[in-house]
């Protein structure tokens, strides 16, 4: 290439002088803007990932530095998951599973009105029948041999709390976002009683709630002895500590369900309740043709993260009951921080991962099913 | 047609009847909802206020006989609330600003500029959101403790063995245990996906002619995403901020196992101290509760219509 000598040479300016000049092509910007949220997420969630995957193969025990951390493949996993010795009991949490299949009845009543397809229909029954029937009703018996009996404790705990409290708070968050939605004069204060839940720590809805628990001074018995009712120790005990922190959870995450199926209620086009209205549609009729699907992205929504963050629940049964009585509400992720705690960090890891690939597993499939529909 | 009219009464009778039924279930229902969303923070205000010994006695008291704000000195003086509150606070306001920066940055690129496959990105950062934080409890701890860098250390060591005795042998990341950097940066992390999400429907709203107008008075791209869509992304900021800042105060599980020095503790996790291993002062515990979610419920006194808001943009676009 020949240039005309009389010119100085062309220079590109510098990457600064273009940036305060403003010359920067989209990309180059995009990834200068993208980098620091990119890096701090790669950081904090990337590297994570990958670490507990390397460590959940490792034997690392920070109390028994002598040992070393030789790679010991997928024997955390097969310590966590080996055994034999299974019983199925018929009494174990029956009234939740006799709940559970009565979800059967609506399932086959829309089957029958083609509100889902056959296929679904009974994919969903045999999903209902596996963990209702079986998964709570099969837990390691006293004289099997599982390497981790522990392990199957909490994991079966979880599984239950994942159930109730995300049925339980869909069932209570429908009602208040609706509510909330009602215009009144007393709407503000109905919208503050929908967000303080939500804005409040787990921790301080756990502890204020072992407090309305309390067996002594607590408020509910209170209530209960006024109603000519004995209340049980609440907290003592492995199913009313249950049924406690179930119901603590459900107190606390119906708000966010609310709060989410509110937000979807407000994006719904009145004018479309005005026309069912002229055509002579009740109440109910409006409720099930028009609220109900135009509301299913946020209930998808809130499904998932309700789930997933189920999935976790470490707070409140940590802090109303440090996971007692005995192991009782020891859920995964109580399970998982004991074992940080007892500085056993390649199992913390392996659990982590199987926690993971649990949360994985469950966004997958609502994923696939929100996309089919 | 001469017996019309005493239908039509009747049916109306019958409807403005019906519209009572429905009008008082919907007040009920109102009540129910307040009564279920501020009991428990109203129980402990009255708890708090209560004397220990009026707190064991049956038949309970509802209503304090002798008031008294005894307990909220012995929050302070049993266990260094104070330093609680501060060690809260500065986490949780530095983690939303550094948090509120970054997604706005980030969603700024989003929304504006023509990237391939943003909408690939902005999916991903939303997914991270589903990523369990109990997961990084493990490895960020072993990364606090502070890991050997790689890459780095070997060349360390290597320059050690040669003589080089000045040189350190292995080069680590710092100890951030017991510091507010261990909370953080993990907090940043935890908000990022949603604030993002926010941010990004927000800059989309902002027509975008105004910010072609500032370009061309003269300003850089930047220049005007800093003097022309920032001040008008605002409120959008504000929502985003709340979000993150209500996640981080309310952060407790690796605040529990990261800063464990007394006074490196935030309030979530102090509270839980004032509990004995058998005894519970309920009324020491329910006013530091109390205390602790007076920023919440201000927060929420003020911003109620942008944090429904947020939540909106965040739950219909995700």
């Amino acid at each position: 290439m020949t240039r005309p000598s009389s010119s100085a040479p062309y220079r590109r300016p510098g990457f600064w002088r273009r940036l305060r000049t403003g010359n920067l092509s989209d990309a180059q910007l995009g990834v200068l803007l993208l980098l620091p949220a990119l890096l701090t997420l790669a950081a904090v969630m990337l590297y994570p990932m990958l670490s507990v995957a390397w460590q959940s193969m490792h034997f690392n025990r920070l109390n028994q530095p002598f040992r070393g951390t030789p790679f010991i493949g997928l024997q955390n996993f097969g310590h966590m998951l080996g055994g034999e010795g299974l019983v199925w009991s018929a009494s174990k949490l029956l009234w939740l599973r006799l709940l559970g299949l009565a979800s059967l009845l609506p399932l086959a009543w829309s089957a029958r009105r083609r509100r889902i397809g056959r296929v679904a229909a009974a994919g969903l029954a045999v999903l209902v029948l596996v963990v209702f029937a079986g998964l709570l009703g099969l837990h390691p018996s006293a004289t099997g041999r599982w390497t981790d009996a522990r392990f199957w404790n909490s994991f079966s705990i979880t599984l239950l709390i994942i159930v109730v409290s995300v049925a339980g708070s869909f069932l209570v968050g429908l009602p208040l976002a609706l509510l909330a939605n009602v215009p009144s004069r007393l709407r503000w204060l109905g919208r503050v009683a929908l967000l303080l839940p939500w804005a409040m720590p787990r921790v301080f809805a756990g502890l204020t709630f072992a407090w309305l628990f309390q067996s002594q001074y607590g408020v509910v018995n209170d209530v209960l002895r006024r109603l000519g009712l004995h209340g049980p120790l609440w907290l003592a005990r492995v199913d009313p500590a249950i049924a406690a922190v179930n119901i603590t959870m459900v107190w606390k995450t119906s708000s966010f369900v609310g709060l989410i199926l509110l937000a979807g209620l407000q994006s719904i086009d009145e004018s479309l309740y005005e026309a069912a209205v002229v055509d002579g549609a009740s109440a109910w009729q409006r409720f099930w043709s028009i609220t109900l699907p135009l509301l299913r992205p946020s209930i998808a929504v809130a499904l998932i993260f309700r789930t997933l963050t189920a999935i976790q629940t470490f707070d409140i049964p940590f802090a109303m009951t440090r996971g007692g009585p005995g192991r009782s509400l020891e859920t995964l992720g109580v399970y998982i921080y004991n074992s940080t705690l007892a500085l056993n960090i390649g199992y913390a890891a392996a659990l982590s991962v199987v926690l993971f690939l649990l949360s994985l597993l469950i966004t997958v499939f609502y994923l696939r099913w929100i996309y089919t529909e | 047609m001469t017996a019309a009219p005493a239908p039509t009464v009747h049916a109306g009778a019958t409807r403005r009847r019906r519209r009572g039924v429905a009008y008082l279930a919907v007040r009920l229902g109102l009540l129910a909802m307040i009564l279920n969303g501020l009991f428990p923070a109203l129980w402990l205000l009255l708890t708090s206020l209560k004397s220990e010994d009026e707190l064991t006695r049956i038949p309970i008291t509802y209503l304090p006989e002798h008031a008294t704000l005894h307990n909220y000195l012995d929050v302070f003086q049993q266990n260094p609330f104070a330093r609680f509150l501060l060690n809260s606070a500065v986490v949780s306001v530095v983690a939303t600003l550094v948090c509120v920066l970054f997604a706005a940055l980030a969603g700024y690129a989003l929304a504006r500029l023509r990237l391939r496959g943003r909408r690939a990105i902005l999916t991903a950062i939303v997914m991270t959101s589903m990523f369990p934080a109990l997961v990084m409890l493990v490895p960020l701890y072993r990364l606090f403790v502070g890991v050997e860098v790689p890459g780095l250390s070997p060349l360390a060591h290597y320059l050690h063995a040669m003589g080089w005795g000045f040189m350190p042998s292995s080069v680590s990341t710092p100890n951030l245990l017991n510091t507010y950097w261990a909370l953080i940066i993990p907090y940043v992390a935890l908000s990022l996906p949603i604030t993002t999400l926010i941010l990004t429907s927000f800059f989309q709203l902002i027509p975008e002619d105004l910010e072609a107008a500032a370009t061309v008075d003269g300003a850089s791209r930047l220049g005007a995403l800093f003097r022309v869509v920032a001040p008008l992304s605002a409120p959008g900021m504000v929502t985003a901020g709340i979000i993150a800042f209500v996640n981080s105060w309310n952060e407790f599980l690796l605040a529990l196992t990261f800063n464990t020095a007394m006074t490196m503790r935030t309030v979530p996790v102090g509270i839980t101290l004032y509990q004995g291993q058998f005894a519970f002062p309920w009324a020491v515990i329910s006013a530091a509760i109390t205390i602790g979610i007076v920023p919440l419920v201000l927060l929420i006194l003020f911003f109620q219509q942008r944090i429904i808001s947020g939540l909106t943009a965040g739950g219909v676009k995700g």
